[in-house]
């Protein structure tokens, strides 16, 4: 009796120690094998994952494996196509696999464990270092020729350079598959109302400037001695540092070990305008913000400004997402920065294994998808009238793009100077990749984002705050430089 | 002694076809077992000794029990180990509403059925649509509750996902709720195994309705509330889809972080396997100890003759 009390025992202890275990030890599940015969036949399911075959005539076989969405899917399959007719008697096949945003990463995670990488992939500028120095990728230089580098807008030629010890230099391991950054939007509608002027593209507000417009846009609109529509509303994990960053803020020294939080007078003065702002009444509340977050108050008109990612312009120039008018301008400039907005900017690249046995042919189906001129005015909306993107090949920005979006041809915001200028980096304007996009994760700037809401509550002061988060956050990123050398063990 | 005494049994050949035809049964489980659990158990041990990446080398990042003894000292670990703890309160409060109901329902009451499936339909829901769902009843300025708080007092109600104490009363609230109709199947089942003699013979010895629940009805579903209790406890430290749908950065100040939360966010969002492997393990025997415990406990309480 005993014993088998113990048996059952056990084995309801490993079910329940393999549920965990396993959490460990990702496995992939295989969406669509991808065998189906023809040009370009394959298999699709309805969660976001599909595999596609495109035959050709020659011997060698490219696996292809990304993420996106659908409309964007159909776009790049259709280079694939085109790359395998023009190399027909090379290629035998390319399986063109894709999968959803979220599951990529474990997908990527499995592969590696298995050391059955696909020839072509994503990376991230975060990822560079990790995938340099574990061996996953090899560098574009001898496969690229410089004038597609150059066909590039500046700041993505770099951000996929390492040199073995800094990202921005050395070789290039990737092309761009798109680019963004965080831009600032404002609703013109609410500032008609409110007898405001325009911000001018050309120059963003100051700290000051801005508070007296968010007032101005501040009202209880139905009389009802509640507030109901807001200057700003931010959210704390990416809407907060462009206002930072705009004050000249970093988190970080120099060599990225340590943490600069708690004596950092322009975080002391940045943060506080920053919390100020819904200590003010100028954002909704902590409480008010869980109960409906800021995105879906400005697509109410509740907001006279919110953060516009370049992949939010479409859903914002959709009438019936957002029945308002609007325009982009730039973040607010603090005192103690350099007088320029800051925001901070994203991107994925395409890139190829380190265990290919087809690098050329990879680095070809790269550079097309990268910089294919009939690809990038499909993707930015030129030939479409719906953009996914900015193009990739900047003259093709100032040039046809410019021209369908002041023609009215593609539905875009005016104010485009704006991302331009964060992208170039000019008198006014400069976009970077976060300090997170240099650190093997971003854990160590976790407590700073989830604890600014305690200032926002006013449960804490800014200076106890800085004080008290600083330890913890330079354990974590301790933790983190310790796991970014572990790739040399 | 069994060994000297063995004794050679030859086969008959339809004893050996059998033999073959029982391993040829017992393969497929044996190798499920042998891939899906005893391999990734004894993985996950291994790489709770690791500062394994998932794209670093496992074999050259082996540190031990480094990882034991840094989550021993994590103030997060321990906190994410509280909430775990503080919302199995919701253990004792759902067996003791499923007794209630349970035995209301095992009257012959008009709608019966009707409301053993009401009751039952969170468990057969999906738990990722009932925690959206209950997230947004429990919406500060939108939610059914608060709607209901303002109706009866004229005051706003509470900031039941925004506030650090609040959020763990809604997790409770939501946790009771979704197990409810289980535990209610399984006392109603229970209930309806008791023989009415029992009853009859304690009413002709003058037993009033409280000594009869009190010495029949409850002494005789202790199996069920055994199962139930242990079950609920595994249940309980393995708690993260809610966690992750309401209050998805973990709530206020982590406040509403459950252990595996915690391990999903340290090995998935911030690439450490090995610290969540360790988490894992640490978990798993946590969780081995308590059912080993109330095993042997069960004598003292548990009553198996019916």
């Amino acid at each position: 009796m005993m014993k088998k009390k113990l048996l059952a025992m056990t084995l309801s202890m490993l079910m329940g120690t393999a549920l965990l275990g396993g959490c460990a030890t990702t496995t992939v599940s295989e969406d669509g094998g991808g065998t189906a015969s023809g040009a370009a036949e394959g298999t699709e399911a309805t969660d976001g994952n599909s595999s596609d075959a495109m035959k050709g005539n020659g011997d060698k076989t490219l696996n292809v494996f990304l993420y996106m969405q659908e409309h964007e899917k159909e776009i790049y399959k259709g280079l694939v196509e085109e790359f395998v007719e023009e190399h027909k008697d090379e290629i035998k096949e390319v399986v063109f696999e894709i999968t959803t945003q979220d599951e990529y990463n474990t997908k990527m995670i499995a592969n590696m464990t298995a050391s059955d990488m696909p020839d072509v992939f994503y990376c991230a500028p975060a990822d560079v270092r990790k995938y340099v120095d574990n061996g996953y990728i090899q560098p574009l230089d001898d496969y690229v020729d410089q004038a597609t580098v150059d066909k590039l807008w500046g700041t993505t030629q770099t951000i996929y350079r390492y040199d073995g010890t800094n990202i921005g230099e050395g070789s290039l391991y990737a092309l761009p598959k798109d680019f963004s950054c965080f831009a600032f939007a404002y609703n013109k509608t609410l500032f008609d109302e409110a007898g405001l002027d325009y911000p001018d593209p050309e120059k963003p507000y100051t700290y000051d400037e801005f508070i007296e417009v968010c007032k101005a846009l501040t009202v209880d609109k139905d009389g009802d001695g509640e507030i109901d529509q807001w200057g700003v509303a931010n959210a704390n994990q990416f809407g907060m540092t462009p206002y930072l960053y705009s004050n000249g803020v970093k988190f970080l020294n120099e060599d990225m070990t340590k943490v600069n939080v708690a004596n950092n007078e322009a975080l002391k003065n940045a943060l506080t305008f920053y919390t100020d702002l819904t200590l003010n009444g100028l954002t909704p509340s902590v409480d008010q913000d869980a109960a409906l977050g800021g995105y879906q108050r400005w697509l109410d008109g509740q907001i006279g400004f919110y953060a516009c990612g370049t992949w939010d312009v479409a859903a914002f120039m959709d009438e019936n997402t957002f029945p308002y008018e609007w325009d982009l301008c730039g973040w607010p400039v603090g005192p103690d920065g350099d007088g320029r907005s800051h925001t901070w900017m994203g991107s994925v690249a395409y890139c190829i294994s380190k265990d290919t046995e087809n690098p050329d042919l990879c680095a070809e189906l790269v550079a097309k998808l990268s910089t294919d001129e009939a690809g990038q005015k499909a993707v930015s909306g030129i030939t479409t009238g719906h953009s996914i993107q900015l193009p990739n090949l900047r003259d093709l920005a100032y040039g046809e793009f410019l021209d369908a979006v002041n023609n009215g041809e593609l539905p875009f915001p005016s104010n485009v100077r704006v991302l331009f200028g964060y992208f170039e980096g000019d008198d006014a304007y400069e976009a970077t990749l976060q300090e997170t996009d240099y650190t093997y994760n971003a854990e160590w700037f976790t407590p700073f984002h989830t604890g600014v809401a305690n200032i926002q509550r006013g449960n804490i002061t800014v200076e106890d705050f800085l004080a008290e988060v600083e330890p913890e956050m330079q354990s974590l990123l301790d933790n983190a430089i310790e796991l970014q050398g572990s790739a040399k063990n | 002694m069994a060994g000297k005494n063995k004794v050679k049994v030859r086969m008959s050949e339809m004893a050996k076809r059998e033999e073959r035809w029982a391993w040829l049964f017992i393969a497929p489980p044996f190798i499920g077992f042998m891939c899906f659990m005893a391999y990734p158990i004894v993985f996950a041990l291994i790489v709770s000794m690791s500062r394994w990446t998932g794209i670093n080398s496992l074999w050259g990042n082996i540190v031990g029990l480094r990882n034991y003894i840094e989550i021993l000292q994590d103030a997060k670990f321990w906190q994410s180990m509280g909430t775990t703890l503080i919302y199995m309160i919701g253990i004792p409060i759902g067996m003791i509403l499923g007794i209630i109901i349970a035995m209301g329902l095992n009257r012959n009451l008009p709608g019966k059925r009707l409301l053993t499936t009401m009751y039952y339909v969170p468990v057969v829901s999906s738990l990722v649509a009932v925690s959206i769902l209950w997230a947004w009843v429990f919406n500060y300025d939108y939610g059914l509750l608060n709607g209901i708080w303002k109706i009866i007092t004229g005051q706003h109600g509470p900031n039941w996902l925004g506030d650090e104490k609040m959020i763990k009363i809604s997790m409770i609230i939501f946790m009771v709720w979704k197990g409810l109709g289980g535990t209610i199947i399984l006392y109603l089942a229970g209930l309806q195994n008791i023989p009415r003699d029992y009853y009859e013979a304690a009413e002709i010895d003058g037993a009033s309705g409280w000594e009869k629940f009190r010495n029949i009805t409850l002494p005789l579903l202790s199996p069920v509330t055994f199962y139930v209790l242990i079950t609920s406890l595994i249940g309980g430290f393995q708690v993260f889809v809610e966690v992750q749908v309401m209050a998805s950065n973990g709530g206020p100040n982590y406040s509403a972080a459950t252990v595996v939360f915690y391990l999903y966010e340290k090995a998935f969002k911030n690439g450490q396997l090995g610290y969540g492997s360790a988490i894992a393990v640490i978990l798993a025997i946590i969780i081995f100890a308590i059912t080993a415990l109330n095993f042997w406990g069960q004598n003292k309480w548990v009553n198996t003759d019916i």
